[in-house]
């Protein structure tokens, strides 16, 4: 097998075309995801430890056997698993069954990011199958699964939008993100299922909001001055670590600003709304994903800062951003961006 | 080794250290193996009930060794088969729903769980057996149980409901509570009574 292994591993182009997205698709992923998105218990939350795991399944690439791979395969799923049994005996909770234990696998799976369609198959296609039973059949199958739950998180646009979303949220709210993500990492489900699950203060409007939100996003993204129009907004490339206890006021005074702008938008939006085409909503969810990260992570330092009071701010930003757009329908080119932007900061300074 | 996958099973002997060696050891008509999937919603005690029965009844404070998620158990039944459970457990949440068929995929029997407490893990549990209905192998044996039947104070699906559903869809219902391990092992004995033997061999 040794020998063979250079001609028959991940030896297809298409093989190998699915690896590079996927593993694309995770290293995107592995920047935001934190272990509330998908359903791990706090009690089980020890991203340290998870090292552990993420090493031995990397390990993966370092054999030619499907029986050596398959090992790491399993020893990462019962370093999992001993991990998972420590901390519910420490805190005195049933012990870990497939609920607790599949959301870490395809956390760890997506942090190792290993070469991992083309492992799989490759030791579903050379591992002889009467070997494949029982425990190292069930945690193979549990393997299967994170994959196909990672190429699924397709249409990516939307949801990381939400799923970034939510991330900020407090805590208490909780049960309410998991609604809510349930919906936006499952592909199938419509826009409008999804959105139907979001801000209570504005169930009737968030879809369009969203759309514009959408809108908005894909025009930043093909203006190629992306940064300056954010630069327009002092903190918004800032570090904690950049902060005085002065900035502080500042701080809360332009998430006053920026709450009220968005809330008299929101408002104001109904009716416009519902006029704006939708035929460019759903462009280049690949691209779309990197300013929405990008945002994302200046937003979540301006919240660490700014602590407790403020846990709205983070859903403000990019609405009120793309919102400020998209009051444009037939919006011209970067230029108006950055004015737009510019303006809309001035006027709300008075 | 050989790329063998298509060679025909002689390994009987061999032993790879990866596998349990039980496995070398085929079905036949005393010695019955089957895989048993767990479903339910998130919080519905799949994995007590399955802990329960594998551990319960030899020493309840043992502490365990590996995970829950996979574990199997032998089982004697009076006619002096035995029957050998590859219990695989789901997780239950829904976003993790539409990944359900990797793992019933061939399972001979489903045990589907709800909450006494929860009208809506009894609604999911509905779900699932529609599921199963639709995708699951032929000749699946399904099991309905209703967990944590020493919250009676708290009940919210009555016992009814759970018998009415499971008679319409030809199932086999019990109710159980891993806690207090009630019904734990009359759950598996009934489920090993009505697989399907092997006619010959």
């Amino acid at each position: 097998m040794t020998k063979l292994f250079a001609s028959v591993f991940a030896s297809l182009p298409d093989d190998v075309k699915h690896d590079e997205q996927l593993s694309e698709k995770m290293a995107l992923v592995q920047q935001f995801v934190r272990p509330e998105n998908l359903d791990i218990k706090p009690t089980f939350q020890n991203e340290t430890s998870w090292l552990l795991a993420q090493k031995e399944l990397q390990k993966i690439n370092m054999y030619k056997a499907p029986r050596d791979k398959l090992v790491f395969i399993l020893n990462c799923c019962k370093v999992i698993n001993n991990l998972l049994l420590n901390a519910s005996i420490a805190s005195n909770k049933n012990p870990p069954g497939a609920d607790d234990f599949l959301p870490v696998l395809i956390y760890v799976t997506i942090k190792a990011n290993p070469q991992f369609h083309s492992n799989l198959l490759y030791i579903q296609r050379y591992r002889r199958q009467s070997r494949l039973v029982s425990e190292a059949a069930y945690f193979f199958t549990n393997m299967l699964s994170a994959e196909a739950f990672i190429s699924n998180l397709d249409g990516l646009s939307n949801q990381i939008n939400q799923i970034a979303g939510q991330d900020q949220r407090e805590p208490t709210e909780s049960r309410h993100h998991t609604l809510k993500e349930d919906h936006a990492v499952r592909p199938k489900s419509s826009e409008g299922k999804r959105l139907s699950k979001e801000d209570q203060s504005s169930l009737t409007k968030i879809a369009s909001i969203s759309q514009l939100e959408n809108r908005g996003a894909t025009m930043l993204l093909e203006d190629h001055r992306m940064s300056n129009v954010f630069r327009e907004y002092p903190y918004m490339f800032a570090h904690a670590g950049d902060f005085t206890i002065n900035d502080v006021e500042d701080l809360l005074n332009n998430y006053k600003q920026l709450v009220f702008k968005y809330v008299c938008l929101l408002k104001g939006s109904d009716g416009a709304s519902a006029a704006f085409p939708l035929s460019r909503s759903q462009a280049q969810p690949g691209q779309h994903v990197e300013t929405v990260e990008k945002s994302e992570d200046d937003r979540a330092i301006v919240q660490n800062f700014g602590s407790q009071k403020d846990t709205d701010r983070e859903d403000d930003g990019p609405n009120g951003i793309s919102y400020q757009e998209s009051t444009k329908p037939d919006f011209p080119k970067e230029e108006a961006a950055a004015s737009s932007e510019h303006n809309h900061d001035d006027t709300s300074e008075q | 080794m050989g790329c063998s996958s298509s060679v025909p099973d002689r390994s009987s002997g061999r032993s790879t250290g990866l596998n349990n060696g039980e496995n070398s050891e085929g079905p036949d008509a005393k010695n019955l193996r089957v895989k048993l999937v767990l479903l339910g919603d998130s919080g519905v005690g799949k994995s007590c009930i399955v802990l329960r029965f594998v551990r319960g009844q030899f020493d309840p404070t043992s502490k365990v060794t590996v995970g829950a998620s996979f574990l199997s158990q032998t089982i004697a039944l009076q006619d002096s088969t035995t029957v050998k459970f590859e219990i695989w457990d789901t997780a239950g949440q829904e976003r993790y729903a539409a990944l359900a068929p990797l793992y019933y995929r061939g399972a001979g029997v489903a045990v589907i769980v709800y909450d006494i407490t929860s009208p809506e893990s009894f609604a999911k549990a509905q779900y699932w057996v529609k599921e199963l209905q639709k995708h699951g192998s032929p000749g699946i044996v399904m099991a309905l149980v209703g967990n944590k039947a020493d919250l009676q104070e708290k009940r919210e699906v009555q016992v009814q409901d759970g018998t009415d559903y499971a008679e319409k869809n030809g199932m086999f219902f019990i109710e159980t509570s891993a806690k207090t391990a009630d019904n734990i092992n009359q759950l598996f004995e009934e489920i090993a009574k009505r697989l399907p033997r092997p006619s010959s061999s």
